[in-house]
Order: structure tokens, then sequence, then C-alpha cells
């Protein structure tokens, strides 16, 4: 006898559209609070408001690190090993570009995880050398500032620019693959990473499996704890 | 001679006409101040923040590090104004960060490095007291003077190359 259960072909040609979970709550906070600091760095950064660009800058470094973590350790949709593949596979996708008929990815796409490597690696590299920049009215310098001379200061806080202005370009192409996905591919990327989830014809195999709240909790508090180091905690050691 | 042969000899003068009323603004004791001028500001720069570092460890040094840094600022602040000649801004032709509004708002630049002076001689005053706590609301206050005049009157760091 077959395990497989009979088809019922009225149910399935009435069959209503269901939502699939993709996201879970952290990585869409995550993601959106990211999207806000980066634009209050930005206009803090060009109108000289530096208190508030470092307030704004430690929230980034906040962030990159519990989403390094829950990387690791979050719910599937989240996890670098979810979605990192071999570059065999990413042109296997990348390949597949130009047709509109392929199906929506589970989570992150094989060249929308380079966006998000590419993405993280260069926030940490801005956030990293403003951590050490030098402000030129001696007021509000990255913490630790202190570990290099005013001029290596202001050189890395002209590099912190120079990486800003690599970040708006990965930002850019990050809107333009959405846009291209959206336009070109019928496929709306923004919804799923606000409300979590996106409606399919037909129910599918995947599922999000979320993972305790304890973890996330944990995370956090690694993530100030860190943060706290490098804003204060250096400054036990000297 | 022909018409363009006319047009690039028409050209020329122009430029030596633009050369020459460069020069009567900016001449060459002008042109000198620029570097100088960067290095000087550049050591204060590296003074204050000699001070704000070190306010910011367990064990101040006061005798080797804060009241020599101050004294460099004290000393330095009272020649500030004296190193912006007029023509010694960018239409020298030489790199600097200092915007024209110097020039064209002299009144108002010239109020505000009087009050940085002011806020940097209030510093070594409240220096030679040894209280970090009073000399980091200070080094805070000089900083402030320090950005109220930057922020109009000196090319916004993004905006601008390496300063070397």
């Amino acid at each position: 006898m077959s395990a497989v259960p009979a088809v019922d072909e009225t149910a399935s040609a009435t069959l209503k559209p269901a939502r699939l979970r993709i996201w879970d709550g952290p990585t869409r906070v995550m993601h959106w609070l990211l999207v806000i600091l980066i634009g209050v760095c930005w206009w803090t950064g060009i109108h000289n408001q530096l208190e508030y660009h470092l307030y704004a800058g430690y929230g980034i470094l906040w962030i990159v690190v519990l989403r390094l973590y829950w990387g690791f350790v979050g719910s599937s949709t989240a996890r670098f090993a979810h979605f990192v593949r071999g570059p065999r596979h990413m042109l296997d996708y990348a390949r597949t570009l130009h047709r509109r008929d392929t199906d929506h990815s589970y989570g992150h796409n094989p060249l929308g995880a380079v966006s998000v490597l590419v993405m993280l690696g260069v926030v940490l590299a801005v956030v990293g050398l403003g951590l050490f920049a030098v402000d030129v009215d001696g007021l509000y310098s990255g913490p630790l500032s202190i570990f290099v001379s005013f001029k290596t200061g202001r050189h890395l806080a002209h590099m912190h620019y120079t990486w800003f202005e690599y970040l708006l370009a990965v930002i850019a192409l990050h809107l333009a693959a959405v846009a291209f996905y959206y336009i070109y591919k019928r496929q709306n990327l923004v919804f799923p990473m606000i409300s979590g989830s996106r409606t399919v014809a037909e129910p599918v195999e995947e599922k999000l499996r979320t993972v305790p709240v304890w973890r996330l909790l944990l995370g956090a508090a690694i993530a100030s704890a860190i943060v706290w180091l490098v804003i204060d905690g250096v400054y036990y050691f000297t | 001679m022909s018409r363009i042969g006319s047009r690039r000899v028409q050209g020329a003068v122009l430029v030596c006409f633009c050369l020459i009323a460069v020069g009567a603004v900016a001449g060459p004791a002008e042109i000198a101040q620029i570097k100088p001028r960067q290095d000087k500001l550049r050591d204060m720069g590296g003074a204050l923040k000699a001070v704000d570092d070190e306010l910011k460890k367990r064990t101040v040094d006061w005798d080797n590090v804060v009241l020599p840094n101050v004294q460099t600022l004290k000393d330095r602040s009272g020649y500030l104004l004296n190193w912006f000649p007029k023509g010694s801004g960018p239409e020298s032709g030489v790199k600097t960060y200092a915007l024209p509004a110097i020039w064209q708002k002299n009144d108002d630049f010239v109020k505000l490095g009087k009050a940085a002076q002011a806020e940097t001689a209030k510093l070594a005053q409240v220096a030679a007291g040894k209280d970090a706590e009073a000399l980091k609301a200070q080094a805070l206050a000089t900083g402030k003077a320090c950005k109220a005049c930057h922020d109009n009157y000196r090319s916004p760091d993004y905006e601008k190359e390496n300063e070397d």
C-alpha cells in the first residue's frame, strides 16, 4: 500500500494561497535598523553632528556583531551555512538570471549571499576605520583613536569617508538588484523583509526553523559587551 | 592673423590678466603662509588630542603630557588670527581647507577666532589646577570653539583629499 495519500483534485483546485514564513523577526529588525542607522550616520557625517554620528556608529557595530553571531546560531534562513555556497553554485544561479520563470529562492539566493557578505564586510570596514578616526575639532574622535597619532587618525578619517563611498556603491547595487527582481522577475523581495513571509500558490517543503529566544538575548549581551569594550572598556587597561 | 590664431592670442592675454589679478591678491608672502599655517593648526589638533586622550586614561600624566600640550595650544592660539592674510585662501592655487568666507565675513571669523583664543587661555588656567573633570569640561568647550569656526570657515573633511 502506498504511503502517499491520494490527491483530492477538488481540494487542489480550490487551494488558497498560503503564507510562507521566510525571515525571522531579529533578522528583519537588524536589516531595517541598519538601514536607518546608516542613513543617520550619513546625515550626521555630512552636517558635522559627530556626537550623534558616534552613537549611530556604535549602534551599527552592535547590529553587525549581532548579525554575525545570528549567522551561526540564528534561525535557518539567517545562517551563513544556509545561503553561502561555492562559486560554482553562484555561477549556475547567475546563468538563470535572465529567465523570468525561475522560482523564488528560499531565503537569500546565491548572489544575494555575496551581497550580504560584502555588505557586512564593508560596513565593518567603515565602522572599524571610524573607531580610530580623529575628528579635526578634537571633540568626537573614535574611541580607539587614543592608540594612533593625530596625523594617522586624520588619515584614517579620510579612509573612513572613502570606504563609506564604497558602501554607498554596494547599497546602490543592492537596491538595483531588488528593483531588477521586482520589475523583471516579478519577485517582491522587500515585502518579505518587512512582513517576514510571502504568499505561495502551493504549500512548499521549506520551513523556517526558529531558535529559542535565549539565543538572541545571549547574542545581544555579547554584542553589547563588545561595543562597551570598544567604547569604554579599553580605557581600563590604559 | 587667422581667426583661430587671434583667439589664441586673446585667450593667452586673458590667462595673463587672470594670473596677474590672482597674483595681485595672493602674493608670495601670503602663499608662503599656507603650509606653516596648516602645520601649526595640525600641531594644535595634535595637542588637543593628546590632552583628550590623556584625560580618558585611569592615571593622568599632568607634567609630561597635559601641561606641555596645553601650553602648545595656548602659545599657538595667540597667533591664530595672524595666519590668515588675504590671498592665502583657495584663490592662491595652493591646496587648502580655508574657505573664501574667512575674508568675506572677516568680522565674524575674527570674533570666533578670539572666542577660541579665550577658551584656550581658560584651558591653560584650568589645567594648572590639575582637576581632570574640570579640564574635561574645558577641553570640550575649547573643541566646540574650534568647531564653531570650522563649521563655517573650513571645507568639510569629506570634500577634500587627505591632508598631508
